[in-house]
């Protein structure tokens, strides 16, 4: 029995990192073909067009989030000048829109406050 | 003893005290599964195996909670200072302060601009530090920094002071756990553990004696079990949940209210002190980096050429100086001007500098009185006759060519006694041959000159040559630089070398190339010159290398915002400033060029 639980406890403490490296690899493009990044306990997938901004939430899972609660803040560098996009709810992401066109693929950070108040910020390059 | 042996009546005993042997055990396991947690919990916070930014909580008690982040541009550190966040920008490959950037932070309460302080660093005033959820012990801030042209935006996870270490949060931290959504479980196992550690820490005797009662209880039931009665083992456990729960309690209000006098004894609020920590790095803080003046440079890897050092001195450009040499002896005058160019004057090439007067010989004077006077006499006889011709010739007794002839006789005469008179008072005019500064001057009106005398000396100070010796031939191509006792530098460029030996070696000429500001001939330099051998390595300039006690040399790379790490380096000699690292840095280190020094007495 003793030795049962132990087994069960080493294999878990085995599997446990090796899970965690392969989950790790989550850089790229999202569902959405916008680039994912991290953000505390989520991913957030940033997607930029004209002058609209959209991020998806994502649990570590890569499960989609619904966005009711969160609010959020993306900076961007356009044109060597920052760009503050404040963003709110909307569909299944947060969304905003920014005073100047974007770019697909601007550099900048996009920081998610949840629901408990917790602020968390993912790095766009 | 062995069951085996014991009568009927006794075996049921011995039976149900191995149920509860077993039932102890996984109790046991229980417990064993519940102190492991707090342990695993950081494990199973990072979710997934990584840790998204969550800053490192500081290695040493007396390093104060801080935050720090980077891009290619940027190194900014973040301190929680009472109700403010202290901010420190540098660049991030030189560790250069920068200190008149525009820091927007994103905060819990809407945007805000940090101001810059006299010290070098930027304060953002933030009242939300105080009223933030003390469950959490991080905060996510969003930083634009402007600097100048440059634009960057830094997500940056700031560490919290512990909410233990403040009174009030503290014992709110006691009811409000749970928002740490998920984690809710292991929260008040995880300070108890910690509340207790910290006691023992402290040497608390109220830890010892739980741990003493916590002894005998056990002891009690053990001897209970033994002597077969049920009902005390339980309240014996009862008892010892009883104390556990107490311990709990007790640890919180230790935590919170209790002693606040007591546990500031025990631990010093955090200074930033510069320090070696346990793993070898140097930590040194923002502010101490400024005052020792650290700067870093990213090491990149090349081919370089090993260079030799030869004495050499400075000399002037021998086609753009002269010398002004007085072509007869005699006495000094100055040019019509009236004064002689003094020493630094700038002159034009063709400019009178100075006069010479030949001295005549009291010998000579005679001659030339003798010689003045046969010709006045000449001069007297020829006029008569020309005077006469000139009467005769209208007639025609005398011809025209008779008068001519006397005529030219005269004027021939004239000339000569001109000439006389001119050779006596006419001196000799001294010009500069080139344009340049006067680099030597020896005129005295009145002196007399010897023939051959040098008496100015005509150098143009932004033509310069430096003449070194070399005991090997240096090849055309290879370039060289001249380096002065104040540490400057001068690249040079070859011009050509004598075959001639001189003292065993070769002269060696070099042009002095771009500005030659404070620079005199006959100056002592050392010339550095490249040889053909190239080498491969990583140049770093040679105050960035350290001779530890040991007798290793190691350079000292910059690993974090206030990190640093030393790695031990083989070094080869490259040229006066630099030197070759063949091994131990890795090209894109950040190493310590300026302070490296200070950086090893750091204790």
């Amino acid at each position: 029995m003793l030795i049962q639980r132990l087994l069960t406890l080493g294999a878990l403490a085995v599997a446990l990192p090796l899970c965690a490296h392969q989950a790790c690899a989550h850089d790229g493009t999202g569902h959405k073909g916008g680039r994912i990044a991290d953000a505390g306990p989520y991913h957030i997938e940033l997607v930029t067009r004209d002058r609209t901004v959209e991020v998806t939430i994502y649990d570590a899972k890569e499960k989609a989030v619904s966005p009711a609660g969160f609010k959020g803040t993306a900076i961007l560098v356009v044109g060597g000048k920052p760009a503050r996009v404040v963003l709110a709810p909307a569909g299944t992401g947060l969304a905003g829109e920014a005073e100047m066109p974007l770019g697909a693929t601007p550099k900048g950070v996009v920081q998610i406050t949840g629901p408990d108040g917790a602020a968390a910020s993912g790095k766009f390059n | 003893m062995s069951p085996f042996r014991l009568p009927a009546a006794s075996r049921a005993l011995a039976a149900a005290l191995a149920r509860m042997t077993l039932a102890l055990l996984a109790l046991l396991h229980l417990a064993l599964l519940l102190l492991a947690l707090p342990f695993l919990s950081p494990l199973a916070r990072a979710h997934e195996g990584h840790d998204h930014g969550a800053p490192q909580a500081p290695v040493s008690k007396t390093i104060a909670p801080r935050g720090e982040a980077s891009s290619a541009a940027f190194e900014l550190v973040a301190i929680p200072r009472g109700d403010a966040l202290v901010l420190y920008l540098d660049r991030f490959a030189t560790g250069e302060p920068i200190t008149e950037a525009t820091l927007e932070v994103e905060t819990p309460a809407g945007p805000a601009t940090a101001e810059a302080t006299p010290d070098g660093s930027y304060r953002l005033p933030a009242p939300w530090l105080a009223t933030r959820d003390p469950g959490r012990d991080h905060l996510d801030l969003v930083v634009t920094v402007t600097a100048g042209a440059e634009v960057d935006v830094l997500p940056l996870s700031v560490a919290l002071p512990k909410a233990a270490e403040s009174a009030q949060a503290g014992q709110e931290a006691g009811h409000a756990a749970a928002p740490d959504s998920g984690h809710a479980g292991e929260g008040w196992l995880h300070r108890l553990a910690e509340a207790v550690t910290n006691r023992l820490a402290a040497r608390d005797p109220g830890a010892g004696l739980a741990a003493a009662g916590g002894f005998v209880l056990g002891l009690a039931a053990m001897g209970l079990m033994r002597a077969g009665r049920r009902a005390p083992v339980l309240a014996v456990l009862v008892l010892a949940a009883a104390l556990v729960l107490g311990a709990t309690a007790f640890a919180y209000e230790g935590a919170g209210q209790g002693h606040p006098e007591v546990r500031a004894a025990f631990v010093p609020p955090p200074t930033d002190l510069a320090q070696r920590l346990a793993d070898g790095a140097v930590f040194v803080p923002k502010a101490t980096q400024r005052l020792l003046s650290l700067r870093t440079q990213v090491a990149a890897e090349g081919a370089f050429r090993r260079t030799v050092s030869l004495p050499g001195r400075i000399i002037p450009d021998p086609n753009a100086s002269g010398v002004v040499q007085s072509s007869v002896g005699g006495r000094l005058a100055p040019p019509p001007s009236g004064t002689f160019p003094r020493l630094g004057t700038r002159v034009r090439a063709g400019e009178v500098l100075a006069l010479v007067t030949p001295p005549v010989q009291r010998v000579d004077l005679s001659d030339m009185r003798q010689r003045q006077g046969e010709l006045d006499q000449q001069i007297a006889i020829v006029q008569r006759r020309v005077d006469r011709y000139q009467k005769l010739s209208l007639g025609g007794a005398v011809s025209q060519v008779q008068l001519d002839e006397a005529q030219d006789e005269l004027k021939g005469l004239k000339d000569r006694r001109t000439a006389l008179d001119r050779i006596r008072q006419e001196p000799e005019v001294l010009t500069a041959p080139v344009g340049g500064v006067i680099a030597e001057a020896a005129a005295v009106a009145g002196q007399m000159a010897n023939p051959g005398q040098m008496v100015f000396q005509i150098v143009d100070p932004g033509k310069l040559w430096v003449e070194a010796l070399s005991f090997d031939a240096l090849t055309p191509a290879s370039d060289a630089a001249a380096r002065l006792a104040d540490g400057r530098s001068l690249p040079l460029a070859y011009q050509g070398a004598g075959l001639a030996d001189r003292n065993q070696a070769i002269p060696v000429q070099f042009a002095i190339q771009g500005g030659t500001e404070g620079l005199r001939v006959g100056q002592f330099v050392t010339v550095l010159a490249a040889t053909d051998a190239e080498r491969k390595g990583l140049a770093l300039p040679r105050a960035s290398v350290v001779r530890t006690a040991n007798g290793q040399d190691v350079v000292y790379a910059h690993t974090g915002a206030e990190r640093y790490e030393a790695r031990p380096v083989r070094v080869a000699p490259l040229d006066g400033t630099r030197v070759l690292v063949e091994a131990g840095v890795t090209p894109g280190t950040r190493v310590v060029v300026q302070g490296a020094e200070l950086l090893d007495q750091v204790r």
